[in-house]
């Protein structure tokens, strides 16, 4: 499909990257196109995010441990609840339905009950990370499981595969493609969510960072929260991307 | 040992919602243990559903199918399959396929043990070498080859084979053929000392070049007639046997030509029928 080699991909971007930062600092620093209290140059911009650098990597911290447990045990009850229910033709087909309505809210609207029955707002938090990977991977784990090629658990069924054993090695390594599209919806939820319940109500991470410096309207910080938000996510996506392709390389 | 197999008046009915479909009735034939039997016909004449009721996989709706005296209730360890396509885990390398029919066939053994002993597997179906494949990185042939050596690794005394050869380009179909009969015949084995094997196939030269006895079965779905036995033929030639010889001998000559009488005759009096009535509906 896409023939151009890794390494020209990369320095087209590389590239892009560099151009747009020329421009920034032309329509800033240099030309001053644009209103400089709104949009700082992007030397200012840097040089704040080092100088703010143990602050910004405490926040990241934060919100990456609580998207670790989230996400884990989002991912964690959606594969094996999928799991179970899609093995069972009937109970598979009623909650299909059920999770399609249920996976249809939006994670937030739970954060009064996750204050109300939770500690603290970090545990709310995790709350609706836990929520955000779960109904997508759910979803995307029973759709693997109707998917599985059925001559596939025959040949596990005559090689006297216990039933049990049936779904964890043919079952859910089959299902794994479907899964990882629900993975990746509840990865890229998770991020949204997360930033959004700092922006409201949290008292750390990438998201409060952001938040806390708009009351101050310092764009300089607002920008640099962006911008390392940005890279965070990016970063964590390749990562999980390269899981992905090392777990389906056999496709 | 008891490795005869006996189908008793096996009859198995389809329920697909409101419709109900016969794919076999009152079938019946014997096989005794270190046979090698093919069963034959054209498409939908139920050669599939007999061989699904052997290995287990479907239940007979009456009469029953015996294994050493035992109904069939389920798979078992002693009966290994080989299917036509797409049966190994695409996610296990031709060794890890293997090795995972070792693990239940022989759940005692180490996992050193137990890789060695799938690679020697693959060694006898001529895939030195390959161990480390997935299954897409193998042809079609290759793919079978693994399949062979998985059902080899199980070891079951019965071997059911469901077209295992049919959608393999005709020279490596000939060499798999040519595999399968080495591995059978064994070196030096007695006729009773080798695997029962039901081979289901729809290629008449296949069937007569492998087997012992060849069972042909017939269906008209047009008229509503299930799937049932025509009639059984003994090749007669004997084992151990070579393509190169077999080509070249006058029995099979005469014995193809007798057989393809039947077989493709029968083709063109359904297919005649089968005309006539779209002229009756036009």
């Amino acid at each position: 499909m896409n023939k151009t080699p890794a390494y020209k991909t990369a320095l087209d971007v590389v590239f892009i990257i560099v151009l747009v930062i020329a421009s920034w600092w032309l329509a800033t620093d240099v030309f001053g196109v644009l209103p400089s209290r709104i949009f700082p140059g992007p030397g200012a911009v840097f040089s704040q995010i080092v100088e703010d650098g143990e602050k910004i990597l405490t926040g990241i911290v934060s919100s990456l441990g609580i998207i670790a447990q989230g996400f884990v045990l989002g991912a964690a009850c959606g594969i094996g609840l999928g799991l179970l229910l899609g093995s069972q033709a009937r109970v598979h087909a009623a909650a299909e339905k059920v999770v399609a309505f249920l996976s249809a809210i939006p994670p937030i609207v739970y954060i009064p009950y996750g204050i109300a029955l939770l500690p603290t707002f970090r545990a709310s938090s995790v709350l609706v990370i836990f929520l955000a990977t779960f109904w997508p991977v759910l979803t995307g784990t029973l759709a693997g499981v109707s998917s599985v090629d059925k001559r596939l658990i025959d040949s596990a069924r005559v090689l006297n595969v216990p039933r049990p054993k049936i779904l964890l090695r043919v079952t859910l390594p089959a299902a794994l493609p479907l899964i990882f599209n629900g993975l990746n919806i509840g990865l890229c939820l998770s991020f949204i969510l997360l930033t959004s319940a700092e922006m409201i109500g949290g008292s750390s991470g990438m998201g409060y960072y952001v938040k806390y410096y708009s009351d101050f309207s310092d764009y300089t910080r607002i920008l640099a929260g962006i911008i390392v938000i940005g890279i965070v996510i990016t970063a964590v996506s390749m990562l999980f991307g390269m899981l992905q392709r090392r777990l389906l390389r056999w496709r | 040992m008891c490795r005869e197999i006996e189908v008793k008046n096996l009859t198995v009915t389809y329920e697909d919602g409101r419709e109900r479909f016969c794919a076999l009735e009152d079938v019946s034939f014997t096989m005794r243990a270190g046979e090698l039997v093919s069963i034959i016909g054209s498409s939908g004449c139920g050669k599939s559903t007999l061989l699904s009721v052997l290995e287990g996989l479907r239940s007979p709706s009456s009469g029953e199918a015996l294994v050493g005296g035992e109904p069939v209730t389920g798979p078992s360890p002693e009966r290994s399959v080989v299917f036509q396509q797409y049966s190994l885990f695409p996610w296990m390398t031709a060794l890890g396929n293997v090795a995972f029919a070792l693990e239940q066939a022989q759940p005692k053994l180490k996992k050193r043990e137990r890789l060695e002993l799938a690679r020697h597997h693959l060694e006898r179906v001529g895939l030195a070498g390959f161990e480390g494949r997935y299954p897409k990185e193998l042809s079609g042939g290759q793919q079978q080859r693994v399949a062979i050596a998985r059902a080899l690794a199980e070891d079951g005394d019965i071997l059911l084979m469901d077209e295992p050869f049919g959608a393999i380009d005709a020279r490596n179909r000939a060499l798999l053929q040519d595999l399968l009969l080495e591995l059978w015949e064994g070196d030096g084995l007695l006729p009773e000392q080798r695997k029962t094997v039901v081979f289901v196939t729809h290629d008449l030269d296949e069937a007569i070049l492998l087997s012992d006895r060849i069972i042909l079965l017939e269906a008209d779905a047009s008229r509503g007639i299930p799937g049932h036995v025509r009639d059984i033929f003994t090749v007669p030639l004997p084992h151990p046997r070579h393509r190169h010889d077999l080509l070249r001998s006058p029995a099979y000559s005469a014995f193809r030509c007798a057989v393809s009488d039947i077989f493709f005759g029968e083709e063109e009096a359904s297919s005649l029928q089968f005309a006539r009535k779209e002229v009756l509906a036009a």
